[in-house]
């Protein structure tokens, strides 16, 4: 951009540079909110898209089909559409990464947030960047040419190891509390003695009920490595950095003001956490499990390679060790073959599931974009 | 509640946060430990003589003398092999009859089974197929190879459970009361001498072609094409990402606009990828049909858009974190905003712009799904720069999908695979290591 003219008597500029000035900044300013709006313009283009290739597929019958049905025989003749099986299996390994992300993550980002040491945390930050960062495809590969493997051929080994890990901390928690509160129900609180000995006759029970468990893990056979098992496991630690950082963003932002309000009332840190700051930062934690929930919806290649991909409903129901299809996974595997037959009912079923996928990030993304709107607003950012 | 009851939740709780991140890093490490030990297997292995000679006869690297030395070597340590495979097919034909038929097919296995430990049978018409030609080239492999020989495997059904059982039963016993019989211990005893195992260093796994389909040589295409999709994507995702950062935190004021942009930009970061390889489908091949088929052009255009919500956040947090005060200079010297946006700002905020590229170049280069269908092939050749206006390739992603699921001999090829997963995961580590450090050094510069 050239300097504008001075003129000789003072600062003003002239009229015709003061012009041109005015107007090279408003094609400035269009060009500029023209790049901005590129982003605008991509969510649209794929909303109509994705509708624009589902709509074909739109009749009564064929939705009620696609929801209803669980026979999904897309090259049969005639074809068959019902999507239940795919539908329930996505939500299967959603709900149980989830579930394996979730008290993780919330656990990890509280310890982050507010429990290590500042030298610890700058150790486990780069862990969580580095689990985000890993690509898809690794997870992936990881799920079905280690674990899906080692699943099959020690099926109930592993599970006793993963009763074990899970079980052994849990259990030195919960024995430290429960005799303590036993030592005090009986009224011998404060005696070392006594209290020991609950703790013992507490650990004694505990790891008997862990042994029990084990055995009946070991005993246990899992036909197939590349299950529903295996995907939700790794897809839960795939979602886990989302978890961890969105949840520990929320924890700083309750800010230090409401925990030192709680500690000068002579709370412990387990308190202040637990009745302060969590409450204060709930809504940036369930925004944290919302994106956790729609990083694991939408993954493909993990499920993909590692879930089985049998379009049928488990039997019974919530059994975790049968294999599953999910709908990205049918997406990208079904397409290589529609794809020869573009405009067919099989290639449009493809842009239906899409279209699903679609609206459930958009519900969820709206929702959790609305809790941080409001906590923002709340807290007069 | 009393005091101590307290203290001792107080430190549950605590102990608890510690499990937590103990399991996360646990899993960090379970998860990198067998990809980069046996990754780093594609490297580092013990490579036999047929590797040596399929390096010499399709790269020219090595001398031809020491080769056919080694050759010579190799060649005396296995004719009383192949004299003993000679002998057993002239007593055969001179066995009972009945026998005759079982026996003959029986052989036919065994040098079948031979042919893929040591290569062709001297004097024979070298085979069509490149994996025929040669022996087993790793050591490692050709143990596995040597088992096969050594014994059959059959499915013992006898159990209470009726379920199979695996059992290996020697070979030798199908040629009970042939001389072939003391092929199996010699062969045991000497295939060191007949396969010359040596540590190699296979650096040239990266940039050498690969040859049948993965059987020998690297992953050079796969590595380009990677190179050009993640190249492409960042040319096209940066200077949109930078200015639009530019015009939310310099131009725009907030409103409903910026507001309605944000939301935008927030959707498109959650969009399922594999909804992003639908939309460049239809959109950029079936459309706008920036190319004929799939090709790295649709394919980075694809990426681009993944990857855009990425840059644009982290160039409006480096933005944002240039103080004002620069700003205000610029503008008491008399520079307009965009001579200050581009003249003082940008340069100030470019250490952070560049944690954000080199984040999203990870980001680009990992992703599978939305490449499925606008860019990856299984098979191809490196691209020349003006043919990926055209052409597809194929990627490190999509190819270890491939070569773990679809490949035609998924077991024998593993080291490829583990190799080409070492060699992403390890990019994108390098990747996001190298944000580490510019972060550090900014954080370090902020301070002072």
């Amino acid at each position: 951009m050239t300097p504008p003219q001075v003129k000789r008597s003072g600062l003003l500029l002239s009229a015709g540079a003061q012009r041109r000035q005015r107007v090279a900044c408003m094609l400035g300013r269009g060009f500029l909110f023209a790049v901005a709006s590129v982003s605008a313009v991509a969510v649209l283009f794929i909303f109509v898209y994705i509708v624009r290739d589902a709509v074909p597929f739109f009749s009564w019958e064929r939705l009620r089909e696609f929801f209803t049905s669980t026979r999904w025989y897309p090259s049969g003749s005639p074809p068959e559409f019902g999507a239940l099986a795919i539908i329930y299996g996505s939500a299967m390994v959603t709900v149980g990464a989830v579930v394996v992300a979730v008290p993780l993550g919330i656990a990890a980002a509280v310890c982050l947030s507010d429990v290590l040491p500042f030298g610890a945390r700058q150790i486990v930050k780069p862990v969580i960047e580095i689990l985000a960062a890993i690509p898809s495809v690794a997870y992936g590969f990881f799920a079905l040419v280690v674990f899906a493997p080692l699943l099959q051929e020690h099926g109930g080994r592993v599970l006793a190891v993963m009763v074990w890990l899970l079980g052994l901390p849990l259990t030195a928690l919960a024995v430290l509390v429960l005799s303590d509160m036993l030592a005090r129900l009986l009224g011998r609180h404060g005696q070392k003695g006594p209290q020991g000995v609950f703790a013992a006759m507490l650990g004694c029970l505990f790891i008997g009920v862990l042994i029990w468990l084990s055995r009946r893990a070991a005993a246990m056979h899992i036909d197939s490595g590349t299950n529903a098992l295996n995907v939700a496991l790794i897809l839960g630690i795939m979602a886990l950095p989302t978890v961890v950082s969105v949840s520990e963003d929320a924890l700083q932002a309750a800010g230090r003001e409401l925990r030192e309000g709680s500690y000068a009332l002579g709370a412990t840190r387990a308190e202040t956490l637990l009745n302060v700051i969590v409450p204060a930062a709930s809504g940036g934690i369930s925004a944290a499990v919302i994106l956790g929930f729609m990083r694991a919806i939408g993954e493909t290649m993990v499920v993909w390679m590692a879930s089985g991909n049998a379009a049928q409903l488990p039997q019974p129901l919530y059994n975790f060790f049968m294999p599953v299809r999910t709908l990205t996974a049918t997406i990208a595997g079904d397409m290589g073959e529609a794809d020869h037959v573009t405009g067919s009912a099989r290639y449009h079923v493809l842009f239906v599931m899409a279209l699903v996928l679609l609206l459930i990030s958009f519900a969820c993304n709206s929702v959790s974009e609305w809790i941080i709107w409001r906590r923002r607003k709340r807290l007069g950012v | 509640m009393q005091l101590h009851t307290r203290h001792v939740l107080d430190r549950a709780f605590t102990g608890l946060g510690y499990v937590a991140t103990g399991v996360m890093a646990a899993a960090l490490l379970v998860l990198l430990l067998p990809i980069f030990i046996k990754g780093a297997g594609a490297f580092v292995f013990r490579g036999t003589v047929e590797f040596r000679r399929f390096q010499f006869e399709h790269n020219g690297r090595g001398t031809r003398a020491a080769l056919q030395r080694e050759l010579a070597l190799v060649s005396t340590a296995r004719a009383p092999v192949y004299a003993m495979l000679d002998a057993a097919e002239q007593e055969i034909a001179a066995a009972p009859p009945a026998r005759q038929r079982e026996l003959k097919s029986a052989l036919a296995d065994l040098r079948d089974d031979m042919r893929v430990l040591l290569g062709p049978d001297p004097g024979q018409p070298a085979p069509v197929l490149l994996r025929g030609q040669y022996g087993q080239t790793r050591w490692d492999r050709a143990r596995v190879k040597l088992h096969e020989v050594l014994f059959t495997e059959t499915w013992d059904y006898s159990g209470p459970s009726g379920i199979g059982r695996k059992v290996y039963v020697p070979r030798s016993e199908e040629f009970e009361g042939l001389s072939v019989t003391s092929l199996f211990p010699y062969l045991e005893a000497h295939v060191t001498e007949m396969l010359r195992p040596h540590v190699t260093l296979y650096w040239r796994f990266l940039v050498d072609d690969s040859r049948d389909a993965h059987f020998f040589g690297g992953i050079m295409p796969e590595m380009l094409g990677t190179f050009y999709l993640t190249l492409g994507a960042i040319l096209i995702a940066v200077p949109l990402g930078v200015l639009t950062a530019v015009y939310l935190t310099e131009y725009a004021r907030e409103g409903m606009v910026v507001r309605f942009l944000r939301s935008c930009m927030s959707t498109l970061a959650g969009v399922p990828s594999i909804v992003f390889g639908l939309f460049g489908l239809a959109f950029f091949i079936n459309t706008l049909q920036v190319s004929r088929s799939k090709s790295v052009l649709a394919g980075s255009l694809t990426l681009a858009l993944l990857i855009l919500p990425t840059v644009i956040r982290a160039a409006e947090e480096a933005i944002r974190a240039v103080p004002q005060a620069y700003r205000e200079a610029a503008l008491a010297l008399g520079a307009g905003t965009w001579r200050t946006v581009y003249s003082v700002v940008l340069p100030a905020a470019l250490p952070g712009i560049l944690t954000g590229i080199v984040i999203s170049m990870g980001r680009a280069a990992g992703e599978t799904a939305p490449i499925i269908f606008t860019a990856a092939v299984s098979v191809g050749v490196p691209l020349k720069l003006w043919e990926v206006f055209s052409h597809p390739t194929p990627a490190l992603s999509w190819n270890i999908y491939n070569l773990c699921t679809e490949h035609e001999a998924v077991d024998e090829i593993r080291h490829v695979q583990y190799g080409m997963v070492f060699v992403l995961v390890g990019l994108v580590l390098l990747l996001n290591l190298t944000a580490i450090v510019l972060r550090a050094r900014i954080a370090k510069k902020l301070k002072a």
